[in-house]
Order: structure tokens, then C-alpha cells, then sequence
């Protein structure tokens, strides 16, 4: 049988353990385990972003991260976001853009944004775009992501439509 | 009918109701659902492109930790029937006739060998690597010489060769006399690579069987319920009333997910053999590898033009690689064909197409599968206007058909009733200063900076006009005023991140007389809701028609009802703002609410009235129409490193009536984004002994932020062609059109070197290629 270990870690707030194998992923973890599936994975070779969580404050793969290497530490995930139940500034401003379609990268790109905007609170369209460039959307050809952006930090979005409030 | 509603939500960019649950991560993808009891599958897949199975031992993987099921090729098979797979079943081919998993031979890397079900994914990829295979390598069939070649053997034995399909020339107009009265006749060879969807969701399925009721419940992420359960049954032998197929949020598809795959197929029989549900998500590695794949076509053409600029006719002939397994590829040759002339008075075509089958990925619906007719046609406009030293933009406009001039049809017998390309370019032409460009560009080329622009036009029959004979579809809807008073409507359309929950509710709130927050869109359930898919840019015509129609018609059943409870004339009665009332008597408001309970109370209603207050209806297209426009732009090409920077890009484009313009910008930035990504990025590799060489995200390359511009959108709403619907789809165009738009403005720029373009696909080292710099491969 397969070695399994057991961990505790703290994730969007809350004590949280688990007895895993140690060659299981924190996507897998958090996803099976802690049934938390707003975390998606998209590639589980680290490119396409669409796993990112906030460790201890950092943006990270969930894929590329094994949770036994994440012991005791906090993880933010996309369902940390929210604010008593309702959308916080950044959702609601990716809303009111338009800012994603189908919805699958959208977890991992809120959180590179949420680790973003720790950082940089008034970040300019070229900082939002080099910091999001690890993350892949599929559907939107970005636009309406960094606009989504610059509206959370308070910035006018991209005026180039006939259409665009 | 009473009066018309107030228009209040169609034509706003309202927000989109999906977005609170995906937002904060509350959405229910494939691999989010969990069933009790559930296990694991995986597939074994063949490292070779083109081989015979020797041997197959799975006695170790049996008995591996937690594995409860293996079956190859030959086990599986004696539990279904054979048929189709995928869109198979949409073109129904009747060869070449294959198996589920491989039987006696592999026909791509990734092809499948044997699946594999465990108490944990982990455990069966474990599993997997325990199974031992001999394989005999076949020559593989990886390049159309290949294919050609007849001592090769045929992947396929009932097909004989590696031809799937070959046609005669055809001919449309007087192509021998275009061509003797043409002053030039250009040659070329382009064509275009092959590349792929790419959803940011993989496919996938949970198929659970109870044997206790003999029911298959299976969720998956696809494209069309129906479709889905069609395969599904019809493989397992099953009674389809007996299989139900659910969806929920699908993260992204492009084409990929249409029709019930061989993985789903595998997947249902074992969870029938085990009684217990199976979950299958597919990898990365398997998407890219085995998923399918698009667009490799080349073509020689032949034009035929005058000196002054008048193109005549095109000789055009076609070779597709279907890749294996094939699907789709078959009935692309004549939409290729038919759509060639576009919005151009071409008035002579001779096509000829053969299709022929690889040891690569099946070739598969891709965003506009028939693209390769704008490819090819703004590829030849462009190439003609250089060869007479003119302005591309001008030979577009000399040569675009005029609205009420004619032609008013394509040489190929397409309506062009409502086509506005010209009205497109000449909206191009006050957005950008092309006169402005030119001296701007001569300026950088003085100082070693290559500036080009391109511009490229398209139309797309979404759904194309009517024509006698030739039906536009059926959208079935059905609504539904529930108790509490909220309109709910079941619609066929599976929504993949085209926004439906939102834009189908301001249609039915518009027209039925509710809140948009009071209308909920039900999909992606087989036992609930109407046959139909997502797909082809129809959802806009087919499924806002639907919605207006059947809104009309649940409106006037509830007026009609009403008039009992409210003793009124219905003519004197409206639906607002959720209540029905008699017009100037304000206090006779009765809402919805009160209407649908009233009616449910016995003796409220005169006998023989009904009081149901559903409806189902169906839309057959109405008057149609095309969606189309012109996409430019200005690019600069760096001769030292090849790369390409996109400075502007500019979109006027005609889907008729816009429901949510946020959400048509979505549509058409996110297939601009996709077709930018297939000029310079993007490439589904094979050497030439049909390994795979791209399937990580570090080789097939994804357009990020760095690599696609702000996309400036002006709308054109210029033709009414129906007096209820003028929403037209717009999902393909971006798709369609940015390819030839991008390498158009490629070759402008590149024009001191005298460089002509003639395949898709220009990442850098094909650039400097191009210009010189480097030797070619």
C-alpha cells in the first residue's frame, strides 16, 4: 500500500487536515480532500495558471506543489475571496467587465490578480499584463481581464468600443 | 397580441448571470462532480503512430493496488455495437467502420489501448504502465505523400487506401472563358497548418449505471446533450430513454466537444460492467495529443485577373488531412467550396477536394471549420493587388458586391441578401487613415522598421439566408410560468462560455414582460430539456428567435388566462414589470405570482380553460441572414528577431441586432485572440514518422497577454431582414478572419524584402526564413 501521511494546513482561514500520499498534489488535495473544487487544473505541468493559490501570500501552482511540501502553511483559494458570501471589489469588478467566459481559468487568474494588487495596489495596464502573462484564457484574448483589473483598482477601464461603458 | 413590451434589456451589456458562481469558484465543471462510490479511469495509449497490436498481457495491471477493472481492445468491443464516434454520427459516413479502443492495430500516438479503472486516478495510471504491449510498426502515413503513396499500407483496410474522399472538378460559371479573357493568371500553393481548440477544460465524463434500474446517468462536458446520448446509447446498445446525459459549466470548447467520444464510450461500458460510477478527465497531455485536431488543408489555386484589377475566377484544388479516425473532415470540402466566392463578384469557380487519412489526430470542428475559403481567397486578393502594385483595400472594394446590385448570389448559388463587407470596408476606411499609414510606414523603413498593415473580410452564414429547400434549422424552446411567478425556459443550447443564461433571458424578459433577474435558462439535461446543440454560430438567430417566439406565445396563453381571473378583454390586457393589468387601470395589477397560483386553484378558471401555463415552440430561422465584416491590422515585424508586434487591430463587423454587446466583443476578441495565436504561435507538430511533437503548453505555444492587443470593435447594425429577429452569431468570425488579416499585414510589412506569404503559420524562425536571415529547415 502506498505510504500516506498525515497534514494540517490552514486554508481560507480555517484549520483544515488531511491523510494523503505524499506524491499528491495541493490542486488534488484540495480538490479531493478538502473538496474544494473552485480550484481548477488546466495543464498539471505549471504553465497555464489556471491552479494558481495564494501560499502564504504568494501566487502558486496548486499542480506543481505536492501539499505534504505545504504543511502548516496558509493557502487562499478562490473560495477565500468572497466576503460573507458575496462577491468581493475584484469579482465584482471582473463582472461588471465581462471579464471571463466559460469560467475555467478564472480561479487562478483572480488569485494571480488578488497577489497583484497585495502588491501593487494601482497597477498600470502594461504591470497587469507582464503579471498576468503566466496565466492562459482561452476565450477572452485578455481585454476584458485587465480591463477588469484596472476597474478593481479604481482605474478607467479600456475605452476602444463603439459598446464599452 | 396586445402591444409591444418596452425594449429594456436586449441591446444593453448587462451582467451575465453566470458570473457570481464562477466567480467565486461555485461552479460545477465535469471534474467537479462527485458521485458516492465513485472510481477512476485511465486509458493506456500507443507511443507508435501506425502499428500492429502483437500482443497484449494486462495480468499484472489486474492485480495492481486497487484496480478493479482493465480491458483491451477486443474485451471492450464484445460489450458494445459498433458505429460512430464524435461528429461521426452528424456526418454519417459509413466507413471507415471502427473500434471503440484498438483492436488489432494503433492508428496515432495516443490512440487508445486499453482503459483502466482504479479506487484513485493515481492508482490507475499506475495500473496503466503494468500493461504489456508488443507492437509490430507499420510504415506510418504522416505527410500527404504518404497518404498518396500506394505502397503504403492503408490505416484503414475497408477504405482500401488512404483516400477518404476524392471529387471531380466542379465547375461554376464560365470558368474556361474567365480564364481566356483573364491578362494574368497568378499560381500558388497556400496553405494552412494544422492547430487545435485548446479549451482550458480538458474532456471528460462521470458515467454512473445503476443496475438496479438499468438507467445510465452520465455527466460530461460537451456541446449538446442530445448528440452525446445518441452516441452513448446507440454504442452500449441502450435504449436512449434509458440514458440520461447532464451538464453543467463547461470550460471552453471551440468545436472539441460535439458528440459522445471513444473515451466516453469506454468509460459508460465500464461503469456499467462495475455498477459504480467512473470518472475520466482527460490530461493535458492526452487533450493536445489525441483530443483532435484542425485546419490542415493546402491548396493550389489559380486566378484569374485583368490588369484593372478585376478578379475573373479561381481554379481551386484542395487537399485535406483528416487525420484518423475521421469525423468532421468529410463535409468540409463543399462548404470550402460553396463559400469561396464570398462577398466578391468571383463569377467563375472550379474546385476539385480530396481528402485523405493520416496516422495524426482526427480532424475536428475548430471555431469556423471551413475557414481555409477566407484564408485562401483574402490570401489571393492580397497577392493580386501586389502583383499589380495596387492597394489591397482598393482591389476589396472594386471587387465586393454592392447591396441590390448585382450578383445577389455567389457563382456557387449562395444568397448574398444582406451581406454589408462593403459597408465593413468602408468603415475601415474612416477608422484608419490608410493614406496616414503609408507615409508613416515609408518614414519607418528609412530608419530599418518594418510596419505593414493587412486587412481581411469575411461573411459567415450564421445562419445564412433563407433559400428555398434549404432549411435553416428548428430550435425547439419551451417555457414555463412557475408558481412563484419566474419565467423558466428550457433551451437545447449547451452553453460553453457563450453567456446564454444571460443573453436568452433578456430576449424571453424583453418579449414575456419580467425582470431579466426573473427569467432562469435551463440546459445541459437530457431528460429536461429540448433537443440541440451549441455550435456553428447559430445560437443567436436560432435560439433568440426561439426565445421570442415562445415568450409570444407563453404571453399570450397567460394573457388569455388572465382575462378570466381579471374578467377583461385580453386586448385590454399587458404583462409588466411582472404583473398582467388592464391598460390604464393600474389598480387592477395582478402579478405573475398570483396569476400562476390562481390558476392552480380549483373553480378560478371557466371549465375547458388551460390553465398549464408552459408552452413549446420551435424557430425555423426566420428570414436568416449573414454575419460578416472586415478585420485590420497594423503590425510591425522585427527582421532581427522575427517577432511580431500587433500595434493595432480594428474590427468592424455586422451580426445584425447586438442582444448583449459586452458579451458579441467577448465573442469576437476571444476568436481574434485565437486566430492571432494561430499565425504566430500555434502548431500541432508530427515529424515525420507521425510522432507528436507538441504536447506540452512549453511546445504548443498559447497566446497570453503579452501577445494579444487592446481590440478596438465598431458595430455595423445595417440590415433588417426579419420582422421579429435580426440577431445574427457572431462565435466564428474573429476565428475565421484574423488569420489572413494578421499574415496580410505580415506581408506588407515585409514587401522591401519582396516576401510573399503562402503559409498560415509565420512564428520567427519562418520569418527570418522569409527574409533571409536564416537558411531554411
Amino acid at each position: 500500500m502506498s505510504e500516506t501521511v498525515d497534514i494540517l494546513l490552514t486554508v481560507n482561514g480555517t484549520q483544515r487536515s488531511a491523510n494523503v500520499e505524499p506524491r499528491k498534489t495541493l490542486a488534488d488535495v484540495l480538490r479531493d480532500d478538502l473538496e474544494l473544487t473552485g480550484t481548477h487544473v488546466g495543464c498539471e505541468h505549471g504553465v497555464c495558471g489556471a491552479c494558481t493559490v495564494l501560499i502564504d501570500g504568494e501566487a502558486a501552482r496548486s499542480c506543481l506543489t505536492f501539499a505534504v511540501q505545504v504543511r502548516g502553511s496558509e493557502i487562499v483559494t478562490i473560495e477565500g475571496l468572497a466576503e460573507d458570501g458575496e462577491m468581493n471589489p475584484l469579482q465584482q469588478a471582473m463582472q461588471a467587465s465581462h471579464g471571463f467566459q466559460c469560467g475555467f481559468c478564472t480561479p487562478g487568474f483572480l488569485m494571480q490578480i488578488t497577489a497583484l494588487m497585495n502588491e501593487n495596489p494601482k497597477p498600470s495596464e502594461p504591470e497587469i499584463r507582464e503579471a498576468l502573462s503566466g496565466n492562459v484564457c482561452r476565450c477572452t484574448g485578455y481585454q476584458s481581464i485587465v480591463a477588469g483589473v484596472l476597474r478593481a483598482t479604481g482605474q478607467s477601464p479600456i475605452s476602444d468600443s463603439t459598446h464599452q461603458e | 397580441m396586445s402591444q409591444q413590451v418596452a425594449q429594456r434589456y436586449v441591446g444593453s451589456p448587462i451582467k451575465r448571470s453566470e458570473d457570481p458562481r464562477i466567480l467565486m469558484g461555485a461552479g460545477t465543471y465535469v471534474d467537479d462532480v462527485k458521485l458516492p462510490g465513485m472510481v477512476h479511469a485511465a486509458f493506456l495509449r500507443s507511443p507508435f503512430a501506425h502499428a500492429t497490436i502483437a500482443s497484449i498481457d494486462t495480468s499484472l495491471a489486474r492485480k495492481a493496488e486497487g484496480v478493479l477493472l482493465v480491458y483491451t481492445g477486443e474485451e471492450l468491443e464484445a460489450l458494445l455495437t459498433p458505429g460512430p464516434y464524435g461528429l461521426g454520427l452528424i456526418m454519417s459516413m459509413e466507413k471507415p467502420v471502427f473500434s471503440c479502443l484498438a483492436t488489432d492495430k494503433v492508428r496515432l500516438v495516443g490512440d487508445l489501448v486499453a482503459i483502466v479503472v482504479a479506487e484513485s486516478r493515481y492508482l490507475a495510471e499506475d495500473a496503466t504502465e503494468l500493461i504489456d504491449v508488443e507492437y509490430d510498426e507499420l510504415p506510418p502515413v504522416a505527410t500527404v505523400e504518404q497518404a498518396f503513396d500506394p505502397s503504403n499500407p492503408p490505416i484503414f483496410e475497408d477504405l482500401g487506401s488512404n483516400i477518404l474522399v476524392q471529387s471531380e472538378p466542379h465547375a461554376f460559371g464560365d470558368v474556361e472563358g474567365a480564364f481566356s479573357r483573364a491578362d494574368h493568371v497568378l499560381r500558388v500553393t497556400i496553405s494552412q497548418h494544422r492547430h487545435q481548440n485548446v479549451p482550458m477544460e480538458t474532456r471528460g465524463c462521470v458515467a454512473s449505471y445503476d443496475p438496479a434500474t438499468e438507467h445510465l446517468l452520465m455527466w460530461s462536458a460537451n456541446q449538446g446533450v442530445h448528440i452525446h446520448r445518441t452516441t452513448i446509447s446507440g454504442r452500449l446498445g441502450m435504449d436512449p430513454e434509458k440514458v440520461r446525459i447532464r451538464t453543467a459549466d463547461v470550460g471552453g470548447s471551440f468545436g472539441l466537444k460535439l458528440g459522445g467520444s471513444r473515451e466516453d464510450v469506454a468509460v459508460a461500458a465500464a461503469s456499467r460492467a462495475l455498477g459504480l460510477p467512473v470518472k475520466y478527465i482527460e490530461d493535458r497531455y492526452e487533450n493536445l495529443t489525441a483530443s483532435g485536431q484542425a485546419r490542415e488543408e493546402s491548396f493550389d489555386v489559380e486566378a484569374a485577373y485583368t490588369d484593372d484589377g478585376d478578379i475573373l475566377g479561381l481554379k481551386v484544388k484542395m487537399v485535406m488531412d483528416a487525420g484518423a479516425y475521421p469525423g468532421l473532415a468529410g463535409a468540409l470540402p463543399s462548404m470550402i467550396e460553396s463559400m469561396l466566392p464570398s462577398a466578391y463578384k468571383i463569377a467563375a469557380l472550379e474546385f476539385q477536394s480530396t481528402v485523405i487519412v493520416t496516422n495524426k489526430a482526427t480532424y475536428v470542428a475548430y471555431r469556423g471549420p471551413w475557414a481555409a475559403e477566407t484564408f485562401v481567397r483574402e490570401r489571393v486578393i492580397d497577392l493580386v493587388a501586389h502583383e499589380l502594385g495596387r492597394e489591397p483595400f482598393d482591389i476589396r472594394m472594386q471587387n465586393v458586391v454592392t447591396r441590390g446590385e448585382e450578383p445577389t448570389v455567389m457563382i456557387t448559388g449562395r444568397s448574398l441578401v444582406g451581406v454589408t463587407v462593403r459597408e465593413s470596408l468602408e468603415r475601415l476606411g474612416e477608422l484608419v487613415d490608410l493614406p496616414g499609414f503609408r507615409l508613416e510606414q515609408e518614414a519607418a523603413r528609412a530608419e530599418g522598421r518594418y510596419l505593414g498593415i493587412g486587412m481581411a473580410s469575411y461573411i459567415e452564414a450564421a445562419p445564412g439566408p433563407k433559400m428555398p429547400g434549404m432549411p435553416l434549422g428548428r430550435e425547439e424552446m419551451r417555457m414555463e410560468l412557475a408558481e412563484d411567478g419566474k419565467l423558466i425556459v428550457f433551451t437545447g443550447q449547451m452553453p460553453h462560455g457563450q453567456s446564454h443564461e444571460t443573453t436568452i433571458a433578456q430576449v424571453a424578459a424583453d418579449e414575456f414582460g419580467v425582470a431579466f433577474e426573473d427569467v432562469q435558462v435551463v440546459f445541459g439535461d437530457s431528460d429536461i430539456v429540448p433537443p440541440g446543440f451549441t455550435g456553428g454560430s447559430r445560437s443567436a438567430t436560432m435560439a433568440g428567435g426561439a426565445a421570442i417566439m415562445t415568450a409570444r406565445a407563453l404571453r399570450a396563453k397567460v394573457l388569455e388566462t388572465s382575462s378570466h381571473l381579471l374578467e377583461a378583454n385580453v386586448a385590454d390586457l399587458r404583462i409588466e414589470n411582472g404583473a398582467v393589468s388592464v391598460v390604464g387601470v393600474p389598480a387592477s395589477a395582478m402579478t405573475l405570482a398570483d396569476v400562476a397560483s390562481a390558476v392552480r386553484q380549483p373553480g378560478r378558471l371557466p371549465e375547458g380553460v388551460d390553465g398549464e401555463l408552459k408552452v413549446e415552440n420551435a424557430y425555423d430561422g426566420g428570414s436568416g441572414g449573414w454575419s460578416g465584416g472586415t478585420h485590420c491590422a497594423i503590425v510591425e515585424v522585427d527582421c532581427e528577431t522575427g517577432l511580431v508586434h500587433i500595434e493595432r487591430y480594428v474590427v468592424t463587423e455586422d451580426c445584425g441586432k447586438l442582444i448583449n454587446p459586452a458579451v458579441v466583443d467577448g465573442q469576437v476578441r476571444g476568436g481574434v485572440a485565437q486566430g492571432i495565436g494561430a499565425v504566430l504561435l500555434e502548431r500541432s507538430a508530427y515529424d515525420d514518422r507521425g510522432n507528436y511533437l507538441t504536447a506540452t503548453f512549453m511546445d504548443y505555444l498559447m497566446p497570453t497577454t503579452m501577445d494579444i492587443p487592446n481590440i478596438e470593435i465598431s458595430h455595423l447594425e445595417t440590415v433588417p431582414l426579419d420582422p421579429d429577429v435580426n440577431f445574427r452569431g457572431i462565435g466564428e468570425g474573429g476565428m475565421i478572419v484574423a488569420p489572413p488579416t494578421i499574415c496580410n499585414a505580415i506581408e506588407d510589412a515585409l514587401a522591401p524584402f519582396g516576401v510573399r506569404i503562402y503559409q498560415q503559420h509565420l512564428p520567427p524562425a519562418k520569418l527570418l526564413e522569409l527574409i533571409g536571415v536564416i537558411e531554411p529547415e
